[in-house]
């Protein structure tokens, strides 16, 4: 009876229930919408780092984790030396550059074919073939789709016109790749690297591979990619976490403070209701029972809309911006419904107090 | 030789007195009431307005406490209960109704009717429904919202949700106050069959003499105080 009572004060106010499951619908889709994006964006760097295949990565001290946010100070001979460590297959430089296009910042990734072959294994072609001049350029098969990049195509990066070469399979690094020595060309900084890959003869020596680079240079910022993959998570990244976190507060501010709003105008024009039920014999509790359950109903709803909405969204981002990354996990989409809940439910709570608390006769009195 | 057995009245009120504080005003609403009604009895409360005839239902049903006096209701001091207590005595042993019917707007009649069963703990007792919707005449009109019926429908159906759980006392807050004479007389009868079938306990507030009249007794109160009994 209770949950009748419930369902038909719901369905009494159609307006008022539908603006507050649009709130939680919102804020469930704003939490999964910041935590996709930022783990998308995480999760893919990572896994494209992990894609070239190789074993070790060597940068500077203090470089970002976001390569295209590194510059180069590291020089080319380096490279050498490290190929002459024992159980080092191969040696790989690469030179970022960031790319301002009207599009925003894409990073382009210079490299050098021969020895990015042999650390990587080569590219998949899906279209045309490796650099034959300086300014040839490769593209990834999702950065053609997203910009409509056709094989033979002039593309304007770095204030110089390129002409695409070849469209391979995406998921070695970055998007873009233009030779290491018109990079180093463009940048001024002939002879210096960004980054250098590394592969082991077996993956077994990676760990002592690294050590000797450790004493090699013990200034150097040296990881496996097996310690970088698990670098790579917000919580190593503070900068990151806050951001996400406000935006979480943020979300789960919105669908709270509507939620009050919107239960406690419901108990001002229901005091008499209230005080009907307290004639009936209703007690406080029972009375902050169904408020806070009217309020749980509201939510549930809204949670449900917000799951729709958080795919409705992430489908309609990864068609306008094939090129991003939004991660939707089954653990995040639990978190963001309990956050939703326990938002709401605080949110209710005082005005669900305050209902609990009217006095009978003055709540039959009023008009 | 045979002796005669005390029958405790069902509601004893001794000195009983409320005052409101209205601000910084005190305002005496019962100034000292004294009553005695034996259950079974159908009993009017009658007087001007503000002469505290609602404070005393009030009371008597437990919405609100006593500042000062004696009030027992079926054997409970209302005096000595806190707001838990004299609400759950009220679930079980008090039934209402008012003038305004105070149908809930969002359930059916019959939803209106088993939410007093539900609030109650006990569950829904098919048997006393029918009983009860039979006897007051609403059985045709149970799936309609409040605003589908008339408002001797309306007050039948607060009679009948007032009723449900069996109480031991019904207090009516005009109940005919928002009827027509046609729809008053009905409801008057139904309290008045309530009472001698079902041997209810009726105490009623009313301006109504003719109201009044189908009662076992008047009770006439002025400026907080019974006048005659």
């Amino acid at each position: 009876m209770g949950n009748k009572l419930i369902v038909a004060n719901v369905l009494h106010r159609p307006i008022r229930t539908i603006v507050s499951v649009l709130a939680v619908a919102i804020e469930v889709t704003l939490v999964l919408m910041v935590v996709g994006l930022t783990s998308g964006l995480l999760n893919d760097a990572a896994r494209r780092t992990q894609g070239i295949g190789a074993d070790i990565m060597v940068q500077p001290r203090g470089a970002s984790f976001f390569f295209g946010l590194t510059s180069a100070p590291m020089p080319i001979k380096i490279g050498d030396r490290l190929a002459q460590v024992p159980h080092v297959l191969a040696v790989t430089p690469v030179l970022f550059q960031s790319n301002a296009t009207g599009g925003g910042i894409g990073v382009i990734a210079g490299i050098d074919m021969e020895s990015w072959n042999r650390v990587s294994g080569g590219f998949f072609y899906l279209a045309g073939g490796p650099f034959e001049g300086p300014y040839d350029a490769l593209v990834d098969d999702v950065y053609a789709k997203a910009n409509h990049v056709k094989l033979g195509q002039t593309l304007n990066l770095l204030n110089q016109n390129f002409h695409v070469a070849g469209i391979v399979e995406h998921g070695k690094l970055s998007r873009l790749f233009i030779p290491l020595s018109t990079a180093q060309d463009l940048s001024s900084s002939h002879d210096k690297a960004s980054i250098f890959f590394v592969k082991c003869t077996e993956p077994g020596y990676t760990d002592d591979v690294l050590d000797t680079f450790h004493r090699l240079l013990p200034d150097a910022q040296i990881y496996s990619i097996k310690q970088y993959m698990t670098l790579m998570s917000s919580s190593n990244l503070p900068e990151l976490t806050y951001f996400v976190t406000a935006m979480i507060a943020i979300a789960v501010s919105i669908g709270l403070l509507v939620i009050f709003l919107s239960m406690y105008t419901t108990i001002t024009e229901r005091t008499r209701e209230i005080g009907i039920l307290k004639s009936l014999g209703a007690s406080k509790r029972y009375i902050l029972d169904i408020i806070l359950r009217e309020a749980g109903l509201l939510c549930v709803a809204g949670i449900v809309v917000g799951l729709l909405v958080s795919l409705l969204a992430r489908k309609a981002f990864l068609t306008a911006f094939p090129t991003l990354v939004v991660e939707m996990t089954f653990g995040w989409g639990i978190k963001a419904a309990a956050l939703a809940l326990a938002g709401s439910l605080v949110g209710a709570f005082y005005p669900a107090l305050r209902a609990s608390q009217l006095d009978p006769v003055d709540a039959l009195a009023y008009e | 030789m045979g002796g005669t057995t005390q029958v405790e009245p069902i509601i004893l009120a001794q000195e009983l007195k409320k005052v409101y504080r209205i601000g910084k005003v005190d305002v005496p609403a019962l100034r000292g009431v004294d009553l005695v009604v034996q259950e079974g009895e159908f009993l009017a409360v009658v007087g001007p307005s503000g002469c505290g005839k609602s404070t005393l239902l009030h009371i008597l049903g437990g919405l609100t406490g006593p500042t000062s006096g004696r009030v027992l209701v079926d054997g409970n001091d209302f005096c000595c209960m806190s707001d838990g207590d004299r609400t759950r005595f009220r679930r079980h042993k008090i039934g209402f109704v008012f003038q305004r019917f105070n149908l809930l707007p969002t359930l059916t009649a019959q939803d209106n009717i088993a939410l007093a069963q539900s609030i109650q703990g006990n569950g829904y007792n098919p048997h006393r429904f029918d009983q009860v919707t039979e006897m007051l005449g609403i059985k045709n009109k149970l799936s309609h919202r409040p605003y589908e019926l008339s408002g001797g429908e309306q007050q039948r159906v607060a009679i009948a949700r007032a009723v449900i759980c069996e109480p031991k006392i019904l207090l009516a807050d005009e109940p005919t106050g928002n009827l027509d004479t046609e729809n008053s007389q009905l409801v008057l009868n139904m309290l008045r069959t309530l009472n001698r079938s079902l041997r209810q306990t009726v105490l009623m507030i009313t301006h109504n003499p003719e109201a009044a009249a189908v009662c076992d007794r008047v009770v006439r109160m002025r400026d907080g105080r019974v006048v005659s009994s």
